[in-house]
């Protein structure tokens, strides 16, 4: 008998899931086809506000093919508006999947068709006649708050929230300062992910059972159930979804919900027939998800004689598009990271959010923390600039200490491990720290404009959900869980399901070696399923994949299932080897894995332990008929309500960080920004699968690159998105990627059972990093990067035609003491 | 973004005679640029077919026309609104007319906005193209009521 004998976690084990995805055996949602299937195509708005006047569907329901049409006054009648999560006046916004009487952005769904093939639904939706009437649209979220042009006429207001997190004593600070650096405007810029594959939905509502099963690529199912579960007038346990492999999601397929809902109508009024819907690449720019786009205004940083920031007030403005969905969440999950890497006790922020008419936002990559750390970011950069002091010293200064984690923020987050003075000393030497900044200065010499910046960055992971009741008191939401089944099948093979539902992330892979671990066998012999459903009844209300926490959630989840399988197998096989449960140990045998007696040196293997629970039973004895060999674990989040009036409490169980360099030229004639040298160097604790980490950081570094220097989601000023296509958005791919240097420490988690910390968010290091170096280029040419995307057009609208970004505007330096 | 065009030019016609054409459904119609065909649903409400094409949308507009501004023989002013695949146009075109030395002297303004998928789509080319299709309007106005060359001709956005 022989085991691994050391441990599967932290292993560089080789991915699980390759071996069917690069056999392109893989099965996407869009691989699905079932008998009788239907095809759905959206009817959408030209008009990013107005009323509907008329609808008329008869010329495409004429069309031979089409079976049926749906519009919003027709499924009106059948339906709840979805759920809200902000309360009121927001709260009373009413927010169907079908446009009812009028639209509010460009690309809202007006109708759907239903047809024999796609083609046929094409044409049919273009036979749909749909009338409007043009209302003033509004697309900046500051104007929205003004109210001029209300686009919920239901909430009275274009106010979705609003709320003031104040700690410590600012004025005292202000006082107290020896700088104030006042910043007039700052703006994170809105951007979306760009999954290769886009969403796809197969819904079907069975009149046998009605029952309505869901083949799709959410990756938030038990999010997206419970508000289908209301909307759709039909019980939870009614509805059923499954994913298998998804290409790509970023939390922009959370937001899914809306389509799954007419997809399932479509199927009602098609006689239960299964309806598929496949997302177009112009669809998913413009109408499936966003990321939030932030302003940052009257920002006023008190720091002392040596550059110490010892207060921050700010005002921050969201815009949340034109439906608030996820939101308002993202009024709060910033908060996970309030003061950054940094060590300030005093700050005000009074945070806003707005509907603007644009395309609602949802979770995307670095949700809601990635604007706020990168304000911050650039609050620290511009006070270095102010201040003269080198921008490593100006972080060296203002980092929380090594020793002082577990650290507790002003607002009651707890940051569990860190050393951001180590990450910043492997990134320096990593990207040759010195040699660069003498480069830099002889490029200054020939009239080449070279920068160098840093960005560091948190990725909070497990969140408290609590946090929503924050933004709304009546939320009945509250800590964070995940489930997980571990099981002996009847021929005693090891099968785990889990409640996330991966696309990339390698869960089968981490979940087969925290099995491993457990059982003392090769992570081979386990078998984990792929994707998710319901019917496993392993998920729970938290269940998807998001947030940075699979490897704390899920696979705690794994971990406590397979720690209750081994106690039964433990207690079965002691009783057939005649033996104590001491003496048991487990490995692998002659005969596969088994479980031996160290004083006997009888064995029995899987197979035998299996069969004696599920085909042989009569052999148990009662004190056993308990043991199922089929354990079921959710793991809970140790968390507590939130102080929901001084908005104080622990909203994250694990906080990853990343450190980044940039090196980046500003071609003199061109004026592209190009990356000449980069690094990234990650801390996300104890590291489960380090290819699989590394892969993340690729992947995120790469996101963020693409964000901060060649994705932008723009709208001109009637709401027309002029960037609908990868012809305008320009998504990043391996040729514009440069080489990155990766390097990573690990300071293990006292919050989770491996000491490992969510990741695979990234933080958005690169966008803070980049403005960070551009900064440093473009100083002494009197511009300030106010914004987190720059491309060769802004940098030479702030060069040459001096629009943008003029220091004298933006940023002014008292000086008190 | 509103695309906004304007000027002027003058005809060996009464300010009457301008004013008429310009009104008349029959005669104004036919210029606008690809014109198919039309119909009239009263004296002041008609509607055209024309063709429209950038890049790979392609397709037959209907374009509902409303004559919002009628004193004679001082102004004539017509609102448009259309869909064709990938997005909707709205159109403002207005005239006034003035008598002149030679005949009348035309002021024209017009503002026509782009909704939807087009914009995406087309791009840039938009305005060039919209610049295009008027200037085959105005031509053609200037054609049919006198076979004058425009004095001047301004376009802004």
């Amino acid at each position: 008998m022989s085991g691994n004998g050391s441990s599967w976690v932290g292993k560089p084990l080789a991915r699980k899931e390759e071996n069917r995805l690069l056999r392109g055996r893989g099965r996407f949602a869009d691989d699905i086809k079932m008998r009788e299937m239907l095809y759905l195509r959206f009817v959408r708005s030209p008009y990013a506000h107005a009323k509907i006047t008329r609808i008329d569907t008869s010329a495409a329901e004429a069309l031979p093919g089409v079976i049926a049409t749906l519009t919003g006054p027709e499924i009106e009648k059948h339906v709840q508006p979805f759920i809200e999560i902000a309360p009121d006046p927001a709260g009373k916004i009413k927010d169907y999947p079908l446009a009812i009487s009028k639209v509010r952005y460009q690309g809202e769904p007006v109708a759907a068709v239903i047809a024999e093939t796609a083609a046929i639904a094409d044409d049919g939706a273009e036979l749909v006649e749909v009338e409007y009437e043009a209302l003033d649209p509004v697309v900046d979220a500051e104007q929205a708050l003004t109210d001029s042009s209300i686009l919920h006429e239901e909430a009275g207001t274009n106010k979705i929230w609003n709320g003031v997190f104040e700690y410590g004593d600012v004025e005292q600070a202000f006082r107290d300062a020896t700088y104030v650096v006042n910043i007039d405007k700052l703006h994170f810029h809105r951007f979306s992910s760009t999954p290769l594959e886009n969403n796809v939905i197969i819904g079907q509502w069975d009149p046998k059972d009605e029952h309505i099963y869901y083949w799709c690529n959410n990756s938030f199912p038990s999010f997206a159930i419970q508000f289908l579960s209301a909307h759709l007038n039909v019980h939870i346990d009614r509805i059923r979804v499954v994913t298998a492999d998804i290409g790509g999601s970023f939390g922009i397929k959370i937001t899914s919900y809306p389509q799954m809902a007419v997809c399932a109508l479509a199927s009602k009024k098609a006689g239960g027939r299964p309806i598929k819907w496949v997302e177009t690449r112009s669809e998913h720019m413009t109408s499936s998800a966003h990321g939030n786009e932030r302003t940052f205004r009257d920002t006023k940083v008190a720091l002392d004689k040596d550059g110490v920031i010892t207060a921050i007030s700010s005002r921050h403005i969201d815009d949340c598009g034109a439906y608030p969905r996820y939101e308002p969440l993202g009024c709060v999950i910033w908060s996970q990271v309030f003061p950054g890497v940094y060590r300030f006790k005093n700050a005000r922020i009074d945070f806003s959010q707005a509907v603007t008419n644009k395309c609602p936002v949802g979770p995307n990559r670095g949700y809601s923390r990635m604007q706020h750390l990168w304000f911050l970011e650039r609050v620290v950069d511009i006070c270095a600039h102010e201040l003269d002091i080198p921008s490593d010293q100006m972080r060296l200064r203002n980092y929380i200490r090594t020793e002082e984690f577990p650290y507790t923020t002003p607002n009651g987050c707890v940051y569990d491990s860190g050393n951001y003075p180590k990450m910043l000393e492997i990134a320096k030497g990593l990207i040759g720290w010195e040699s660069w900044k003498q480069r830099q200065q002889e490029a200054l010499q020939q009239g080449r404009r070279i920068g160098i910046g840093i960005g560091t960055t948190l990725d909070s992971g497990t969140n408290n959900f609590g946090q929503s009741q924050i933004v709304n008191p009546g939320a009945p939401f509250s800590g964070n869980s995940q489930g997980a089944n571990c099981k002996l099948d009847i021929y005693g093979e090891v099968v785990v399901a889990v409640g996330s539902c991966p696309q990339g992330q390698g869960h089968e892979t981490t979940a087969a070696q925290v099995v491993a671990d457990v059982l003392n066998i090769h992570p081979d012999m386990i078998s984990v399923r792929t994707g998710f459903d319901t019917e496993r009844n392993v998920h729970t209300g938290f269940s998807g994949t998001y947030a940075s926490q699979f490897a704390v959630s899920g696979l705690s989840a794994v971990h406590g299932a397979a720690q209750k399988l081994k106690a039964e197998m433990k207690r079965l096989a002691a009783l057939v080897l005649e033996t104590t449960e001491d003496d048991i140990e487990f490995g692998t045998g002659t005969q596969g894995p088994e479980l031996k007696a160290r004083s006997t040196g009888k064995s029995i293997n899987y197979w035998g332990l299996a069969n004696i629970v599920n085909v042989n039973s009569a052999v148990l004895p009662p004190e056993l008929h308990e043991i199922t060999l089929n354990c079921r674990y959710i793991w809970r989040a140790p968390f507590k309500v939130p102080d929901k009036v001084k908005k104080y409490g622990s909203l994250t169980l694990t906080y990853a960080s990343q450190l980044h360099i940039a090196v980046i030229e500003i071609e003199p004639d061109t004026f592209i920004p190009r990356i000449l040298d980069y690094v990234a160097v990650d801390d996300c604790g104890t590291v489960i699968n380090p290819p699989i980490v590394e892969g993340q950081v690729y992947g995120a570094t790469a996101h963020g690159i693409g964000a901060a220097l060649m994705e932008n989601c723009v709208y001109d000023a009637v709401g027309n998105m002029l960037t609908s296509t990868f012809s305008d958005y320009i998504p990043i791919t391996a040729a514009n990627m440069p080489k990155v240097k990766y390097g990573h420490i690990q300071t293990p988690s006292p919050h989770s059972y491996s000491g490992a910390k969510g990741m695979g968010e990234g933080g958005a290091a690169p966008i803070h990093t980049i403005s960070a170096a551009l900064q440093d280029a473009l100083f002494a040419d009197g511009i300030i990067i106010d914004d987190s995307f720059n491309n060769a057009d802004s940098l030479f609208r702030a060069l040459v035609s001096k629009e943008v970004g003029r220091y004298s505007e933006i940023v002014r330096l008292e000086r008190r003491g | 973004m509103p695309i906004r065009f304007n000027g002027e030019f003058e005809v060996k016609r009464t300010p009457e005679e301008v004013y008429d054409f310009l009104t008349d459904p029959s005669k104004f119609a036919p210029l606008l640029p690809e014109y198919q065909g039309m119909s009239v649903q009263d004296p002041t409400h008609f509607t055209v077919k024309v063709n429209v094409g950038v890049s790979y949308i392609k397709g037959v507009a209907d374009v509902k026309m409303e004559l919002t501004q009628s004193d004679r023989p001082k102004r004539a002013e017509y609102k448009g609104q259309g869909s064709v695949a990938g997005g909707n146009v709205s159109l403002v075109a207005g005239f006034d007319l003035a008598p002149a030395t030679e005949g009348t002297k035309v002021v024209w303004q017009g503002e026509a906005q782009v909704f939807g998928r087009l914009t995406s789509v087309a791009g840039g080319l938009l305005e060039p193209l919209g610049r295009k299709q008027l200037q085959k309007l105005i031509d053609g106005l200037q054609a049919a009521l006198a076979n004058q060359a425009p004095k001047t001709q301004e376009m802004s956005t």
